[in-house]
């Protein structure tokens, strides 16, 4: 239960405390009398910056802190790369929209390290000398293992070992992966997969909830099949208009069930148009054109805007410079 | 409770109690020609009778033992009460309409839709416009929102607070002494203080608060909404026991319809949807199950038609099932038409 920390003054409760001296994430046991958080104090809500202004200001800000936000695409997409957009910009101070923390990040196998650590290392990050200090880790080899991790995080939330911040941001790239081959077709793991989608979305919004931390998974996408079979629930023409990339009708994955379990979902899609040639006769590659859409948000409404992926980073593109 | 203190003529009250007449309740139900016919009297007299009958229970309260059964009230006090309670508007003029005027106080109401379809929006809206003051035609009353899945943004719901007082002011431009004192209470601030706003983790959190309810509405007695935001968030983590879970839903949703009718405030619960095997297809249905399915009052399920959102009455006790179109806008929900309306009062 959050409780805050300055009892506001128009409430009062039946049993006497001190909201001072007890820390927000231990509640004693003669606490039932739950203080409701008066919402001017939640005013202007923190929020972790995409790392480019112009994708930020989509997220009117960024992603929200004590929020789970999902990022969905086809594959080379760019979801990995923003990804570690976000693990740098955490570093950031909350002037510039970072969070000032250590992050997590949480792969289904650590096989991909190398090119990993090349890719984060390219990034720019001006103001810290040693960007990747603030970067733990970890790989998820099943659902249950990522939910051991998301427990053993919880001491990494209060405090870091040595010098670092504490930990404000975890990333699952991608929560798909892990869950994927862990469970049969038949009913019974079919109940218990969905049950695993809540527990571990519970437990990722109770972190990002009570740490002021953002949590953020990636996820695949499956193709849906066309208008004529739209009286069909499984096509998933239930949730609204359809969502584009490469040419086909996707949806991204793990159903309905793990649809209810985020805040904000955003898809990452790409077009690939007409090849052109160069100037000088090179072969530029087939233009891409890649898009970045806020499918649903609590705090902003649906919009989409361009965008480029270059070696310095995922950047948005100004609607002129089309 | 006695004939002998009603304001009728003495020849008619010893006729009222030879023939047995001794306790208002025993004239409640009778008609007045029947009651001309018992006593040989006029009609007009025996209209009279009744009337002064009425007239003395009515000015009574509805909780003093009435006749045979304690704390029971007759259905046409219960009409009259029912006919002067307001509704809480969410917005959407279309939506209101179908509604009966808004969402019921006395009532739980159960909202149900995909993710992205605008569940937390009507939430925030009706947590705002519960606080529209009586003189612009709302019940001036306070909200309880319960959220369960932090998809409240306090940024979000200051815009709809916004949205409702700039659509209020131009609605009502009167400059008038009687608006002016509470055009100063619609401040953005105020209306951000009237929403109690409780985050819980867990389900066993959510059944602390819900216990806990009874003590904050009792002092806060303005409280006129409370919004469960979802309900069911945190009851499809796996029960393995589900026969537990419906037991403890079942609780729930007792001990929410009580506090709706014993503080004549609304409830509001927004449920997900999932999807259920039946007649040899998918179909959409709310969470939670079927016996969850008779625990609200009303029933309202958002859904896409097309490239619009629609809203759904599957069930109610006073209105036919429909449907109407609403908007998601900058300034909350919104109707269609709300663009082009323009209302002016003379």
């Amino acid at each position: 239960m959050l409780f805050s920390t300055v009892a506001p003054a128009s409430t009062s409760t039946s049993t006497s405390r001190d909201a001072d001296s007890i820390p927000q994430h231990h509640p004693t046991r003669d606490q039932f009398a739950p203080i409701p958080i008066p919402l001017r104090s939640l005013l202007p809500h923190s929020k972790l910056s995409l790392g480019c202004p112009i994708l930020s200001r989509l997220l009117s800000g960024g992603l929200p802190v004590g929020t789970l936000t999902e990022i969905s695409g086809e594959s080379a997409t760019g979801k990995s790369q923003l990804c570690l957009q976000l693990l740098l910009s955490s570093l950031l101070p909350p002037c510039l929209g970072g969070l000032a923390a250590s992050s997590l990040l949480i792969l289904p196998s650590l096989l991909p390290f190398s090119s990993l650590l090349k890719r984060l290392s390219r990034l720019p990050s001006p103001l810290h000398p040693s960007p990747l200090d603030h970067i733990f880790v970890a790989s998820a080899h099943s659902p249950d293992h990522l939910m051991m991790l998301l427990y053993q995080a919880d001491r990494l939330f209060h405090k870091s070992p040595s010098l670092m911040p504490p930990l404000r941001l975890i990333v699952v790239d991608s929560i798909a992966a892990i869950f994927r081959s862990e469970f049969d077709n038949n009913f019974g793991d079919l109940k218990a997969r969905t049950g695993m989608f809540f527990r571990v979305a519970a437990k990722l919004k109770e972190q990002a909830s009570r740490f002021g931390a953002v949590a953020v998974v990636t996820n695949q996408v499956v193709d849906v099949m066309g208008p004529e079979m739209a009286g069909d629930v499984g096509n998933n023409h239930h949730m609204g208009p359809a969502l584009l990339s490469s040419g086909r009708m996707v949806a991204p994955a793990m159903g309905l069930s793990w649809a209810n379990c985020v805040n904000t979902r955003i898809f990452l899609s790409r077009n690939d148009e007409m090849a052109a040639v160069g100037v000088n006769g090179e072969d530029m590659a087939a233009c891409t054109r890649r898009s970045m859409e806020v499918v649903f948000a609590p705090h902003v409404p649906r919009s989409s805007c361009e965008f480029v992926i270059r070696k310095d980073g995922v950047f948005g593109l100004d609607i002129e410079r089309q | 409770m006695e004939i002998s203190n009603l304001p009728i003529s003495p020849s008619i009250r010893s006729k009222l109690l030879s023939k047995g007449y001794t306790s208002l309740s025993s004239l409640s139900s009778i008609s007045p020609s029947f009651l001309a016919q018992e006593l040989s009297v006029k009609l007009e007299e025996a209209v009279e009778v009744l009337r002064a009958v009425s007239d003395t229970t009515t000015s009574k309260s509805a909780h003093i033992p009435y006749g045979i059964i304690p704390g029971a009230v007759t259905a046409w006090d219960m009409l009259s009460e029912e006919q002067m309670q307001r509704h809480i508007s969410t917005g959407c003029e279309d939506l209101d309409a179908i509604l009966g005027g808004g969402i019921h106080c006395k009532e739980v109401t159960e909202v149900g839709g995909v993710p992205g379809i605008g569940k937390t929006q009507l939430g925030i809206q009706l947590a705002v416009n519960v606080q529209i003051p009586v003189e612009y035609g709302g019940l001036g009353g306070k909200a309880v929102y319960i959220d369960t899945e932090g998809s409240f943004m306090a940024e979000r719901a200051y815009q709809i607070a916004e949205g409702c007082i700039y659509d209020i002011l131009d609605k009502f431009p009167s400059n008038s002494r009687e608006f002016l004192s509470c055009k100063e209470r619609l401040q953005v601030n105020n209306f951000l203080a009237g929403i109690f706003y409780f985050r819980i983790c867990s389900y066993t959190e959510q059944i602390a608060v819900i216990n806990y309810l009874e003590n904050f509405l009792t002092e806060h007695g303005d409280v006129k909404l409370v919004i469960i935001d979802s309900v069911t968030f945190h009851f499809r983590q796996d029960f393995d026991d589900l026969a537990q879970r419906t037991r403890v839903l079942g609780g729930l949703s007792l001990r929410l319809m009580k506090l709706s009718k014993m503080f004549n405030l609304a409830v509001v619960l927004l449920n997900q949807v999932t999807t259920k095997f039946t007649d040899g297809s998918f179909q959409l249905t709310l969470a939670l199950g079927d016996s969850w399915s008779h625990s609200c009052t009303n029933r309202i399920i958002l859904h896409w038609n097309g490239n619009e959102r629609c809203a759904y009455i599957e069930k109610s006790p006073s209105v036919p099932s429909a449907s109407a179109p609403y908007l998601v806008t900058g300034k909350g929900i919104r109707g269609i038409n709300s663009n082009f309306k323009r209302a002016r009062i003379m």
